[in-house]
């Protein structure tokens, strides 16, 4: 019994640390006032975001996965007959490829080519992504990304807001995503137990146990 | 009545009952028994999503992010959640696998005659850490692509070996499993083809053959003895298949909460970036399946002696059956052997957590140590089966027992 | 065997079973479903003010290839088959679409306006057997066994849309 328990409580643990929450190895937090936590975490503000994103971001980062090219390539006619044939995302290598201009001038302008922001959102979290946008030498010193929201963080959190709408499913969706978690793994318990009991009469019945 | 007709021909209920009724196990069998069912159920699931995700996946440098993040994560319907059942399914089927090595470690079921089932099982281990690996590259993420960097890297600290080195033996095979200077398209299309078929059948047909061995010499009971089947067994169905189908249903619970709430640690953050082969992630290490062997490496000064190290803790963990020869069985009869069960116990589980932590000095001394604790558990076993044979002999026990 | 627990127990962990069985199954066919990019492929629209007269451009339409013709005002046609069953459902369009199939063996018939062989008035003419089509898809010559195909259309001003009902109610 104490063996059990023991080496239960000890795979346990040890699977608590490796897979939910490493107290060993900590990750940097970043701070978010809550005011503008609150905003980015709302999905409401994902429109207003988006419209934010192209008149500060769009004139060097795409957003793919919405669709949502670079300024200079919304502007080329070229577009508009790619995404007739590929669909409105178009796959990588032909974007870098027909627009190889439009990207090399970025990279003279930054040295590298401005990120796509599609998942930048799962990568980063909203806490970093805040304080980057904000001040980015303070987080990433020597990067080329300019200070282009200095002072507006309320508009900062929207745009957060937009590109987490991006990355993350609406919240009809994880709705219903949750529902189906809880209803499947709500029937394994029942199925597990009944199997018991069920086991239970059988092994009854033959005399066994 | 379709039943019936099919049953006269195939012969089903026979086989069923000479198979799962009349095939006898011991009764006293513990939970930790069921972690082998759990391994196959968890195989199971990771071949099925896996012929859904082949459909979406595209095997090249510039689509396999997009493809896997943007077509199967947010355009096919459902297939989120196929995808989650693959990543979190390759840890829990690592995760059994590990419980049920050490079950069988602890419980002794490698000994006579079993060597072979155990042999098997080493394979089956090693065959599916390779799976993992290049399964882990597809996606094509900043943590598949670098992750994949170190790994074909390894080989090369051969080439820090005193002598051999010269030959360059490591860089050559460096670039032969990368297929080029760098990884790239080559890379990508072969662990590509391995992952999805290969490998998988190669891991079919050593599980079946596993299985056989274990129907061949039949379940070993907690306490070391073969029981008498005839007196003492319990019939497989319905003593044990309903009992494990109960455990397989907690396992199950336990899985889909995973896959439906807790996603963070299968679907790292960093590998939502997509591959960067001029930018490397700030924090870069293996899985937490392979942690334990990465800590062996790095606590280990010398390049070449950490290589060897942990290559001969795969090696000892192969041979366990011919370092413990030991005429007593099962960890219950064997207070000495319980005592480095734990000590390996607690040195794997150091040397993964280890893993996931900064190698500052204290770190690295705490890896020399867990490494030698856990080497020393197999370096013990002959030790403890001298001592155990004399112990025997004083009680009357001979070699022909 | 009486009628006991076990009996009611064996019962709900086969239902629950089936149940479950169904649950697994309709993702797989959700995620094995047409995806709706592709359906929407099920209608395609056409500025025929584009398309100059007496020309033919090639479009695409649920996977098929598709002809949209234009003609013009006053456009007489000389040859045979003038009461053929897609002249009349065609009556009085001056630009229609005809799915671009061969109904002898399925190539993609060529449009000859020039005329071809010993036809010197336009015609589709099927380089692979030999068939030959007016310019409402009749067919007046060769191994063809009936006129092409015309798939459900409607016009709407300067804009033909395939896959609607309209003047063509259905696919012939």
């Amino acid at each position: 019994m104490i063996k059990t328990i023991f080496f239960t409580v000890l795979t346990v643990a040890f699977f608590y640390i490796v897979w939910i929450n490493n107290i060993f190895a900590p990750h940097e937090k970043y701070e978010m006032p809550p005011e503008h936590k609150k905003i980015a975490m709302d999905y409401k503000y994902a429109k207003e975001g988006r419209e934010l994103f192209i008149q500060n971001c769009a004139s060097c980062h795409s957003v793919r996965y919405d669709a949502l090219y670079l300024t200079q390539v919304q502007a080329n006619p070229m577009l508009a007959s790619l995404q007739e044939k590929y669909g409105k995302v178009l796959p990588r290598d032909v974007y870098e490829a027909v627009f190889m201009n439009e990207l090399n001038a970025l990279k003279e302008a930054f040295g590298k080519v401005p990120p796509d922001l599609s998942t930048i959102y799962l990568v980063k979290g909203p806490e970093y992504l805040y304080n980057f946008i904000l001040e980015p030498q303070k987080v990433l010193p020597g990067t080329t990304m300019p200070p282009v929201m200095t002072g507006r963080p309320e508009e900062t959190a929207k745009i957060i807001a937009y590109l987490r709408s991006v990355s993350e499913p609406p919240p009809e969706e994880k709705a219903k995503r949750n529902i189906m978690g809880v209803v499947t793994i709500g029937y394994f318990i029942v199925m597990g137990i009944l199997i018991w009991l069920w086991r239970d009469r059988i092994l009854k019945k033959m005399g066994l146990h | 009545m379709i039943g019936r007709w099919f049953n006269e021909r195939a012969k089903l209920s026979e086989l069923w009952r000479s198979q799962m009724v009349d095939y006898k196990v011991p009764k006293n069998l513990t939970f930790p028994y069921a972690f082998g069912i759990m391994a196959l159920v968890a195989f199971l699931i990771q071949i099925i999503s896996g012929i859904f995700l082949v459909m979406y996946y595209q095997p090249n440098i510039h689509t396999a992010f997009d493809s896997a993040n943007y077509t199967i994560m947010k355009e096919v319907p459902f297939m989120w959640l196929i995808r989650n059942i693959h990543a979190a399914g390759a840890n829990f089927f690592l995760a059994v696998v590990y419980l049920h090595i050490f079950t069988g470690i602890y419980y002794n079921a490698y000994k006579k005659p079993r060597e072979l089932t155990w042999i098997v099982g080493f394979f089956i281990y090693f065959v599916l850490l390779m799976t993992a690996l290049s399964g882990y590259l597809l996606p094509w993420g900043q943590l598949s692509y670098w992750g994949m960097v170190v790994t074909t890297e390894i080989p090369t600290s051969i080439d820090s070996a005193p002598i051999i080195g010269k030959l360059k033996i490591g860089e050559t095979i460096s670039i032969w499993m990368k297929g080029g200077y760098e990884l790239g398209q080559i890379t990508l299309g072969r662990f590509f083809g391995l992952h999805i078929w290969l490998l998988p059948l190669i891991l079919l047909g050593l599980v079946a053959f596993h299985f056989y061995l274990i129907r061949a010499h039949g379940i070993t009971s907690p306490d070391g003895r073969e029981i008498d089947k005839k007196k003492e067994g319990v019939p497989f169905h319905p003593y044990i298949t309903l009992k494990e189908g109960a455990y397989l249903m907690g396992y199950l619970a336990v899985f889909f909460f995973f896959v439906f709430f807790y996603m963070k640690h299968f679907l790292p953050a960093d590998n939502y970036d997509p591959a960067d082969p001029f930018k490397t992630p700030a924090h870069i290490a293996p899985e937490w399946y392979l942690l334990a062997f990465y800590t062996m490496f790095r606590s280990i000064p010398d390049k070449f002696l950490g290589f060897v190290v942990f290559n001969l803790a795969l090696i000892l963990l192969l041979i366990l059956p011919f370092l413990d020869f030991s005429p007593l069985r099962s960890a219950r009869n064997r207070p000495l052997f319980f005592v480095m069960f734990l000590v390996l116990v607690i040195s794997s589980m150091a040397l993964t957590i280890l893993g996931t932590m900064p190698p500052t000095p204290t770190n690295a001394l705490l890896g020399l140590i867990f490494t030698l604790g856990f080497l020393s558990f197999f370096i013990s076993m002959p030790i403890i089966s001298i001592l155990e044979w004399r112990w025997y002999k004083a009680k009357g026990g001979s070699r022909n027992d | 065997m009486e009628a006991s627990r076990r009996d009611l127990l064996g019962v709900a962990v086969g239902g629950l079973g089936v149940l479950g069985a169904i649950g697994a199954l309709y993702p797989i066919v959700k995620v094995l479903s047409p995806s709706q990019a592709s359906l929407a492929g099920a209608k395609v629209e056409v500025d025929v003010s584009q398309i100059p007269d007496l020309q033919v451009r090639v479009v695409s339409w649920k996977g098929k290839p598709v002809f949209v013709v234009k003609l013009p005002q006053d456009f007489q046609w000389n040859g045979k088959r003038v009461n053929g069953q897609n002249t009349k459902l065609l009556q009085g369009q001056d630009a229609y679409a005809l799915v671009a199939v061969c109904t002898h063996l399925g190539c993609v018939p060529l449009w000859k306006p020039q005329g071809e062989g010993e036809f010197n008035y336009p015609v589709f003419h099927c380089p692979c057997h030999g068939g030959f089509y007016s310019p409402w898809g009749d067919n007046i010559a060769g191994p063809p066994p009936r006129p092409l195909y015309v798939p459900p259309q409607k016009r709407e001003g300067n804009k033909l849309v395939i896959g609607e009902e309209g003047f063509v109610k259905e696919l012939t």
